[in-house]
């Protein structure tokens, strides 16, 4: 969720750019997905028709012209559907990394609440209207949150954030995610059995984010968990005022991070800010071992005062990390594995990503792109601190999944690898990374390691 | 009051047996009143049918009055604050509902049941009121001659709701609620200023152009 000061009354949209329309329904979805297959068919048909001419087409020309049309197709359907098909791509590459911007916009958009429905959703909770349950409800919503919408609220001298969630959201997200999957494997040329595990630790996520319940228990939780961090700051959560669709927190003040640059704040004041984030990442992953997965920036309220604050908001994606998983993960970003070629081979070996089967030339290729993505990804750790001002580490980033993406013999490759668990974690570190270097802040990175 | 006594004997008998008595007779005896008290009030056991469904509307209509911001509402609020007010009631009379539902489900499908008569004539009379009041907020456009068959086109809206929350499978009927939020949408899209309106201008004008 995001969370706007007062006097912000517009939605937040994380890049400003405007949202085209959206087909909501699921027969507007599904009518959506028929086009898709219509012109992936009719690009089949064109590539064998050049075929048969005698022309010198590959099946890559093919996948690009497919993964064009799917591409154009799911950013106009954003939403549930959206965050499964950037997730297959993670792991893929199939999509290029430099769209993740575009990623990040991906919201649940439906039109927002009428206020007899929030007021439904009261009664049905607390039977009780919010007006006799707050001080002061605003009726109209603040923001829409991913799954929901923002209402600002008074009760006695405390300012309140009350999320709502959108009645019906955990089957829609179910039926989107049945309507999505058949599709999507067929049009990126995957095996149902073999991106199973992905699928099902994507939909469980998903399916994490509607319980606010649980949202709840897990805010408390880290916040208390992260209490000595300095610069942070948690909403306190009102479990009295919540319930599986509603979700009462402290409004907290703050800017987004764009708005918050165009104050421009001082080096020092973005270098704290980056710091804090920092430290709280290392924290969760190394100490808690469970991770506040969705570093969108519009889950962040920063400000200036004492040197730089941020809060934090949204506990509705968290990644618990295993520890073998944590383990294999430390260990493929220490330094000293990059120099060892047969440490790294035996590591890849247990993260599922190379198989004994393999053949000694993918094996090779698999290594080598692994040791080109882990010297950059991990580049931040080997060194003890890290200018994230300079943007052309995360260019570099971005670039290296570009070229993953041109590589013939990757693009070849049907069947993803490496474990499941390893979706948010790339999504924790790439969104981290993002954030620290549009703040431009400057990080002892080797400290915290 | 008899009246009332009479009703909720019948209302709990078609709960527990999920089925009217098999006479009047049957239940005035259990009452322990003479047949012909029961006469006085209704002729029939379906007309208690009737005003019982025109009990949930009223109630309804009232609950959802009492809303501190239902003066505030505009007309689309208003109508679904009717909406998921009648549905929690509903809800909680959803066995009842269904069943005399399905006792006088009419052969045709969009006809309406006869059980509804009296809570149409009410609710009809309630869209009207509105709607009336909605023209002078702009939200509904003017279109005469068309905007008087408006209460009868969201008596079908009604039906689409029941009909929906009769088969509607999601817990706590969450999907009924969020048709609700779509129909109601659509509805007031439709008897908004919209194309339909500047289209008819331009037909007008162009009509009135050429016997100039």
């Amino acid at each position: 969720m995001s969370n706007l000061p007062p006097d912000g009354a517009a939605p937040e949209l994380s890049n400003g750019q405007p949202l085209v329309s959206l087909p909501t329904t699921k027969v507007a979805r599904a009518a959506r997905f028929a086009k898709t297959g219509l012109k992936v068919g009719a690009n089949y048909v064109k590539h064998y028709a050049k075929r048969a001419a005698g022309a010198d087409v590959n099946a890559d020309d093919l996948h690009a012209a497919n993964a064009a049309e799917l591409y154009g197709t799911l950013s106009q359907m954003k939403g549930s559907v959206l965050k499964v098909a950037q997730m297959l791509a993670m792991e893929k590459n199939i999509l290029p990394t430099a769209y993740s911007e575009q990623f990040a916009q991906a919201q649940y958009q439906t039109p927002p609440l009428s206020g007899p429905l929030v007021v439904k959703a009261f009664r049905d909770a607390f039977g009780k209207s919010p007006f006799e349950l707050f001080d002061e409800f605003e009726p109209t919503a603040r923001q829409a949150a991913s799954i929901g919408q923002v209402h600002f609220a008074r009760l006695g001298a405390k300012e309140l954030a009350v999320k709502v969630q959108y009645p019906g959201v955990a089957s829609s997200i179910k039926s989107d995610l049945g309507l999505v999957k058949p599709v999507a494997l067929r049009i990126l040329g995957l095996d149902e059995a073999q991106v199973r595990p992905y699928l099902e630790e994507v939909e469980t996520r998903l399916l994490e984010e509607t319980d606010y319940a649980l949202e709840l228990r897990r805010g408390q939780q880290i916040a208390e968990q992260c209490a000595h961090l300095p610069h942070l700051e948690f909403p306190r959560y009102y479990p009295e005022l919540s319930s599986a669709r509603i979700l009462s927190m402290d409004w907290l003040p703050g800017q987004h991070l764009r708005e918050f640059l165009q104050t421009q704040p001082s080096q020092e004041v973005r270098n704290q800010l980056g710091q804090a984030l920092w430290d709280f990442y290392m924290f969760q992953l190394n100490e808690l071992r469970q991770v506040h997965a969705d570093p969108h920036p519009g889950n962040f309220l920063l400000r200036a005062d004492e040197g730089g604050t941020v809060g934090v908001l949204d506990f509705g994606c968290v990644k618990e990390i295993p520890t073998e998983v944590h383990a294999i993960f430390t260990a493929l970003l220490a330094p000293e594995t990059l120099d060892d070629a047969a440490r790294l081979l035996s590591l890849l070996e247990e993260a599922g990503v190379l198989r004994s089967s393999d053949s000694a030339a993918r094996r090779e290729l698999y290594l080598r792109t692994l040791h080109d993505s882990l010297t950059l990804v991990g580049q931040p750790f080997r060194q003890p601190t890290f200018d994230f001002g300079n943007p052309a580490f995360l260019e570099s980033l971005y670039a290296l999944g570009d070229d993953l993406l041109q590589k013939p013999e990757l693009r070849q490759e049907r069947e993803p690898r490496g474990s499941e668990h390893f979706i948010y974690l790339n999504r924790t570190y790439v969104g981290l990374y993002a954030l620290l270097t549009e703040l431009g802040a400057f990080v002892r990175t080797g400290a915290a390691a | 009051m008899e009246k009332d006594r009479i009703k909720q004997a019948y209302f709990d008998y078609v709960l527990r047996k999920n089925t009217p008595p098999a006479s009047v007779f049957k239940l005035t005896k259990k009452l322990g009143i003479p047949e012909a008290e029961f006469y006085r009030f209704y002729p029939n056991f379906e007309a208690i049918d009737r005003e019982i469904w025109a009990d949930f509307g009223r109630q309804a209509r009232e609950q959802a009055s009492k809303e501190p911001v239902w003066p505030e509402y505009s007309a689309r609020e208003k109508l679904l604050g009717f909406y998921f007010t009648l549905l929690e009631i509903l809800k909680q009379n959803r066995s009842y509902a269904l069943q005399s539902l399905r006792r006088y489900m009419p052969e045709v499908p969009g006809l309406t049941p006869r059980v509804l008569d009296d809570f149409r004539q009410d609710f009809q009379a309630f869209v009207g009121g509105i709607l009336r009041a909605g023209q002078n907020t702009d939200e509904v456009a003017n279109r005469p001659v068309l905007q008087e068959r408006y209460p009868r086109l969201f008596w079908q809206q009604a039906l689409f709701v029941l009909g929906f929350f009769a088969k509607d499978n999601s817990l706590n009927f969450e999907r009924t609620d969020a048709a609700v939020e779509k129909a109601v949408r659509l509805s007031f899209d439709l008897v908004g200023p919209n194309t339909f309106d500047s289209a008819l201008d331009l037909a007008r004008f162009l009509f009135q152009s050429r016997r100039r």
